[in-house]
């Protein structure tokens, strides 16, 4: 991997978006913590940088919700790792979680782009 | 609580071993790319973050932040007052006294009033009297409680007692000791038990039954050695001997602390329906309710009257209460009247501390404005002051437990007498939880009270002064003042209480009781009760007893009674008949010859009935009763005392046994039998105290005396001579007045009295402790108000100085401005004086209104005093005032003497 740039072009994520974009990944199989933070990395395509000081405690707040479970376990390197997957209640959330953002994207877009709207109308 | 914080322990363990296995996983992946170790471990760690901020974070999230944050609230108080140690110092002492001395008299209302007495099941167990017409209660004659014991269903065991002090001899030591006298059913009604031996037995129970005791575990202890063999024990109960049955459990002495029990069926019962004798206890059935035995009793109560009435019964009613509410009726509204004073004390210890608080918290504003600015909310402010509140409350009310302690100790050394179950007060558990409630209270108060001030204006103008803090000045300063004038309006309260009661006191001291008091000792004896043939020896023994301690040098004057001034509970009154003894009948002077040599307690019950009918129709014709006290007494006794004689003559040797019996009456008696008439050689009856129904002649009228108590009324009394009627002298009292040393004259008195009748353990006295003691209540009372109301004075002394020399700190630039612009010294001492004058004026208004409407319940415990005594509110008025005065003093001189130049300046 490159050095990181100093300048970062860090997009501020909500704390709700926060919570939808762990759910989604845990979508895909267990994860630690590290390995989270790297998804979202690698899946937005560089463009977000999650601030490891709010993923710990959304991760603490979504087990506290029952979204999701953790357990430790041993990794290959022999180390132990706290691992989290998605619960059955945290599946449900998702799917709510992410019709309630198409909603709020369909919305938003409406705004942006009434053009758009005019000629549908 | 426990379980979370060792969850919590693991979490955090947890939590740490996440963030250090990311921050090896991020170290490792930039190793992987190329990196050194130390760069790439740097590196991580500084992608991480705040790893601080993410445990706190986290922890928010876990919930239990709230203990953490009291705790880091506490410790961050904790600096604050260590910083400011004066304060804290000087507000833990207030409160301590405040919460001290309320938790002091809590422990005496808790322990009295409150504790449920240490019997089993003890709500079940009721007193009961008899009611006259007049709504009177009285006690119980024997066939009234037969009676009611069998048809009451509510109760499930009644019992008759009755108790007094006697001497006692335990293995021939001889000791006064009170002895109960009891029914049957008095131990299930108490449910009592025996640890050694057994409860009495039928056999045991009735007429005529040799004697058997039952003794105190105390008793059993101290002076019997504890020794298990109950049958080898000697015990005699005033010279007769009895068998010890069994040992009751420990810690059981009732009634009134007795020592040792007896079968009352051994003696005789009075078959008259108005010889009210004995006190009735019982034991509600299970599942009965008061209200339910009361009905029943009531109804009892009036169907007996309706049956046997209305000649020789005086019940148409009967009362029924709560033991423990009868036992302490009396005391109980001088004790909530002690608990509201030191409640006001308290009241009067947080104002100071209030004001103390907002000085402080005023000084830490831009402190405050800077927290406020970075983000703290309101809330989060106030918590701190609840939290540092929090700490001073604690340790106040700490010291002011330890405090409480010495403070009771003192208190139960002072308490009269009166004042039951004193043996049950003491700083327990129940009054440690009211000392932590109350703690917690008043710092929820007071934190709150100072937070809201504190954090109210603008952080603006807050943090653009800094430290000086004009802006929100006039605000703080008024509320200071509505504070000190609030302390005023409750110190004047407490003030006017004690001087209400300090006037009482100089007026009980100031009645003259009719007899002298000065330099006279007391010589006090339990004797036996007579048998019939026992008479001649009782009137040798106090002759020989009287004319011996005659004898000693320095003795003037030796006077005997039955009914020691000032110092007897229990009063011999009843009812005589004014008799001519030219209407008797020869059957009935027969009858009358006849019960002059039989004694009443091994009577015959024939004769018994026979006295009784006689008397039953003569006491119903009003016009021929008269009631009054009656005292056997020697011919000194009069002399020694100094009661004057007002018509006929004292008693003399001519008063011989077997001559005409002779009474002399006090004014009041006259007063009330022969308004118009000359009482001198009336002929009466007044048998019913000691059976003795020969008639008595009036032979002299003496003045009245307050035998009973200094505040009330003198009695109508009947005085006997001894050597006639020497029957009702089971307790007898020697007065010797003497003008020499007592500590030469009491070891004499006492060696005559041995050599006399050993087995007759005296107590001595001199009157004037006699007379003391007889005041115990009411000096209490008047020490604790008198004490709680100083404090109170003291702490708004220092309230009122405290607030106005902060005020003028506050103002010194505007005294500069002023002196500056020409004001003279007068008129800066004129501008300080008038805001102290007014608070105090304004303060005193409020307190005298306040003691106008609070002070009314206090009447109870005043004497000849209006509960709105209009020279004590003056006094009390104008002494705040002047101290008042004397409190702004300091700082109006202080604000005379500020240089303008320097003033000016002043940051």
């Amino acid at each position: 991997m490159p050095d990181s740039p100093q300048y970062q072009n860090r997009i501020e994520l909500l704390q709700g978006t926060l919570d939808l974009l762990i759910l989604q990944t845990l979508l895909w199989g267990p994860k630690h913590g590290y390995g989270i933070s790297q998804a979202i990395r690698l899946n937005s395509g560089e463009l977000l940088r999650v601030d490891t000081g709010s993923l710990y405690p959304a991760l603490h707040r979504l087990e506290k919700q029952k979204w999701i479970a953790s357990e430790w376990k041993v990794s290959e390197n022999k180390q132990r790792v706290k691992v989290y997957r998605l619960t059955a209640t945290g599946k449900k959330q998702l799917s709510a979680e992410r019709s309630r953002w198409s909603q709020l994207s369909q919305a938003i877009a409406g705004i942006l782009n009434p053009a758009a709207r005019k000629s549908e109308a | 609580m426990n379980l979370r914080f060792w969850q919590r322990a693991k979490q955090e363990k947890e939590l740490d071993d996440e963030i250090q296995s990311h921050l090896r996983m991020a170290a490792q992946e930039r190793i992987e790319a190329g990196r050194n170790r130390r760069d790439a471990e740097a590196d991580a760690r500084r992608e991480l973050g705040n790893e601080g901020l993410i445990r706190d974070a986290t922890r928010e999230v876990w919930g239990l932040g709230w203990i953490e944050r009291l705790v880091q609230d506490l410790r961050y108080g904790f600096r604050v007052l260590w910083k400011s140690p004066v304060y804290a110092l000087v507000s833990v002492f207030t409160l301590a006294l405040g919460i001290g001395a309320s938790t002091a008299i809590f422990s005496v209302v808790y322990g009295v009033l409150l504790r449920s007495l240490p019997f089993q099941k003890p709500e079940q167990i009721v007193r009961l009297w008899e009611v006259d017409a007049k709504g009177n209660r009285m006690q119980f004659a024997d066939p009234n409680f037969e009676d009611m014991r069998a048809q009451a269903h509510s109760l499930q065991a009644a019992a008759e007692l009755s108790s007094w002090e006697q001497s006692v001899e335990a293995n021939n030591e001889p000791d006064r000791v009170r002895v109960a006298y009891v029914s049957k059913d008095f131990f299930s009604v108490m449910a009592v038990q025996t640890v050694v031996g057994r409860l009495f037995v039928p056999e045991e129970q009735h007429f005529g039954a040799a004697p058997a005791a039952l003794v105190s575990y105390s008793y059993w202890q101290r002076h019997l050695q504890a020794a298990t063999d109950l049958g080898a024990a000697k015990l005699t109960v005033s010279k007769h001997p009895a068998t010890i049955v069994g040992v009751l459990s420990p810690g059981f002495h009732f009634p009134d602390d007795s020592q040792i029990w007896l079968a009352r069926e051994t003696d005789a019962q009075l078959p008259s329906r108005s010889a009210h004798n004995w006190q009735v206890v019982a034991r509600l059935r299970d599942g009965t309710s008061l209200q339910q035995a009361r009905a029943e009793v009531s109804a009892l109560a009036h169907h007996i009257y309706q049956q046997y009435g209305p000649h020789d019964i005086n019940m148409v009613d009967a009362a029924i209460l709560p033991l423990r509410e009868a036992l302490t009726t009396d005391v109980k509204p001088a004790l909530l009247v002690l608990f509201a004073v030191a409640s006001l004390l308290l009241l009067v210890a947080c104002a100071n501390v209030m004001n103390l608080s907002l000085a402080q918290a005023s000084a830490r504003a831009p402190e405050l404005a800077i927290r406020s600015a970075l983000g703290a909310s309101r809330w989060r402010l106030i918590r701190q002051f609840l939290a540092e509140a929090l700490l001073l409350c604690i340790l106040g009310g700490a010291v002011g437990v330890l405090a409480a302690q010495f403070g009771v100790r003192a208190l139960l050394a002072m308490a009269p007498s009166n004042i039951p179950r004193l043996d049950e007060i003491s700083i327990n558990l129940p009054v440690l939880l009211f000392a932590l409630a109350l703690s917690v209270v008043v710092a929820g108060g007071l934190g709150t009270f100072t937070a809201v001030r504190s954090t109210t204006g603008d952080v603006q103008i807050a943090l653009a002064e800094g430290g000086r803090g004009q802006g929100n000045a006039r605000q703080s300063q008024r509320t200071g003042r509505t504070i000190v004038a609030a302390q005023v309006a409750v110190t004047l309260t407490l003030l006017v209480g004690a001087g209400l009661l300090a006037r009482s006191m100089l007026r009980v001291l100031s009645i003259y009781p009719g007899f002298q008091t000065a330099g006279i000792l007391t010589l006090d004896l339990k004797l036996p009760g007579l048998e019939a043939n026992d008479t001649q020896q009782r009137v040798h023994f106090l002759e020989q007893l009287i004319t011996r301690l005659q004898a000693i040098p320095g003795v003037r004057d030796v006077g005997g009674t039955s009914v020691l001034p000032l110092s007897s509970a229990f009063f011999p009154d009843g009812t005589f008949l004014v008799l001519n003894a030219q209407q008797l009948s020869p059957a009935e002077r027969e009858l009358i010859d006849r019960s002059a040599h039989v004694s009443w307690d091994k009577a015959d019950p024939a004769l018994l009935k026979d006295l009784t009918d006689f008397f039953t129709r003569l006491f119903s014709d009003r016009a021929h009763t008269g009631y009054a006290d009656y005292v056997v007494a020697s011919e000194g006794y009069f002399r020694c005392l100094g009661i004057p004689l007002l018509r006929g003559r004292l008693f003399n040797e001519s008063d011989a046994t077997e001559a005409l019996h002779v009474a002399v009456i006090s004014e009041s008696v006259a007063r009330q039998k022969w308004p118009d008439q000359d009482p001198l050689g009336q002929t009466i009856e007044f048998g019913n105290m000691d059976g003795d129904v020969r008639l008595l002649t009036i032979v002299g009228i003496v003045g009245d005396i307050r035998a009973n108590t200094l505040e009330s009324l003198p009695r109508p009394t009947i005085y006997v001579n001894y050597r006639q009627r020497p029957r009702a002298t089971h307790e007898f009292g020697v007065m010797i007045r003497t003008g020499s040393d007592p500590a030469v004259i009491f070891p004499a008195a006492r060696r005559i009295l041995a050599e006399l009748d050993p087995s007759i353990p005296p107590r001595f006295n001199t009157f004037d402790q006699v007379f003391s003691a007889s005041l115990n209540g009411r000096r209490f009372n008047l020490v604790l108000v008198g004490t709680f109301a100083l404090a109170a004075l003291l702490l708004a002394m220092a309230g009122i100085f405290g607030v106005l020399a902060y005020s003028v700190a506050r103002r010194t630039r505007e005294i500069g401005v002023r002196m500056a612009l020409g004001a003279s010294v007068r008129n800066v001492l004129k501008l300080i004086l008038e805001q102290a004058m007014l608070t105090t004026i304004f303060g005193i208004g409020i307190g005298l209104i306040a003691s106008f409407i609070l002070t009314r319940s206090m009447r109870s415990l005043l004497f000849e005093v209006s509960a709105t005594d209009p020279v004590t509110l003056l006094g009390v008025a104008l002494l705040l005032t002047m101290v008042a005065l004397i409190a702004a003093y300091v700082p109006a001189r202080r604000a005379t003497r500020v240089d303008p130049m320097v003033a000016l300046r002043y940051e």
